[in-house]
């Protein structure tokens, strides 16, 4: 490409604003789905093992995957993952008129939901470990706290996005920056909803008819 | 950087906070809770039989997963999702290759090398009976 001077002896322009402009939300916002669908494959490594594992032998003698899941009792962490995504969701749409009071209620709901979540989740855990499932306890059930946790544990970090994220709302309101951040913590959250999905499905459900 | 020439355009009027529907974030949460909760009468009423059941359960997960992507992510073919379509698409064949293969391997695995359990030899679950 020619960088010389143009006819009428002006350099041209390295770049132009207005319509080339860089669209730092679409950009960054691009690039976290993209960490999202790698994440989406750490599941899927987790999937797979828990499909190895699933099997008696695995249990090594110990609780077989039937009398480990409770799919009725599992019900109420689903509805809390599930509004808790809804709450935030809404927060989303009451960014769209700037509306600051119903962006911070969403994302105090969206908190509250994951939170009872995480209780439903740990209470859980600990029944199994009184029982003694514990994970060391055989392949299987090794294979089970990994994949359930690490979704918990995303629920953490979704958890901890949402407190870093409310003073910076009410500090700076919704400036692009702000802005990208809820826009990534929108696709983080709802992405929790998916995997959930199939955790319930796969996990909860699956294994209960065994 | 801002240039005073041309002010930074407002980002609440950027397309992926104009894509937050109110109807759709609703409709994707009320087919989730109830898909799952018609999935659960399934498992605990013994309408089918498990194999069909197992088939059943996958086609409701695949379906939720499709009604997620276009309700809560707003995937679509248009020109600000179109590459999130995409990247998904290229990476859906990553998921079936990384948990289908693995799945049928390892049982290929028990089938040709595991030897069949004899009266006596297999192991009985204990610990929460």
């Amino acid at each position: 490409m020619d960088a010389g001077p143009n006819f009428d002896g002006k350099l041209p322009p390295l770049w132009h604003y207005g319509e080339t402009e860089y669209d730092l939300i679409s950009t960054k916002t691009l690039g976290f789905w993209l960490y999202m669908l790698s994440d989406a494959l750490i599941f899927a490594g987790l999937f797979a093992s828990y499909g190895v594992l699933d099997h008696n032998m695995n249990a090594a003698g110990g609780p077989v995957a039937a009398q480990v899941v409770h799919p009725v009792a599992a019900f109420g962490q689903t509805v809390a993952v599930l509004s808790s995504v809804l709450a935030y969701s809404l927060a989303t749409v009451a960014l769209k008129t700037g509306n600051k009071a119903g962006v911070m209620l969403g994302i105090v709901v969206a908190l509250v939901f994951a939170a009872i979540f995480l209780v439903l989740e740990f209470a859980d855990f600990q029944t199994l470990f009184a029982m003694g499932a514990t994970p060391e306890r055989s392949g299987y059930l090794a294979a089970f706290y990994i994949l359930v946790a690490t979704h918990g544990l995303h629920m953490m970090f979704g958890m901890l996005w949402m407190l870093v994220l409310l003073p910076q709302i009410w500090r700076s309101g919704f400036n692009t920056d702000v802005v990208t951040r809820m826009l990534n913590l929108r696709l983080f959250w709802q992405f929790q909803a998916s995997v959930w999905v199939c955790v319930y499905v796969f996990v909860y459900l699956r294994d209960s008819i065994q | 950087m801002t240039d005073p020439h041309h002010p930074e355009p407002d980002p609440l009027a950027h397309p992926e906070v104009r894509q937050a529907s109110l109807g759709g974030y609703v409709l994707g949460y009320a087919l989730t809770v109830a898909l799952l909760g018609v999935g659960l009468f399934g498992t605990r009423s013994h309408s089918l039989p498990p194999e069909p059941l197992l088939v059943a359960l996958s086609i409701l997960a695949v379906f939720l997963l499709l009604a997620q992507a276009m309700t809560f992510f707003g995937l679509n073919f248009s020109r600000y999702h179109v590459w999130k379509t995409v990247s998904l698409v290229l990476t859906v064949p990553l998921f079936i290759l990384s948990i289908g293969l693995t799945v049928w391997m390892f049982h290929a695995l028990d089938t040709v090398t595991m030897m069949p359990e004899m009266p006596g030899m297999s192991i009985q679950p204990t610990t929460l009976q």
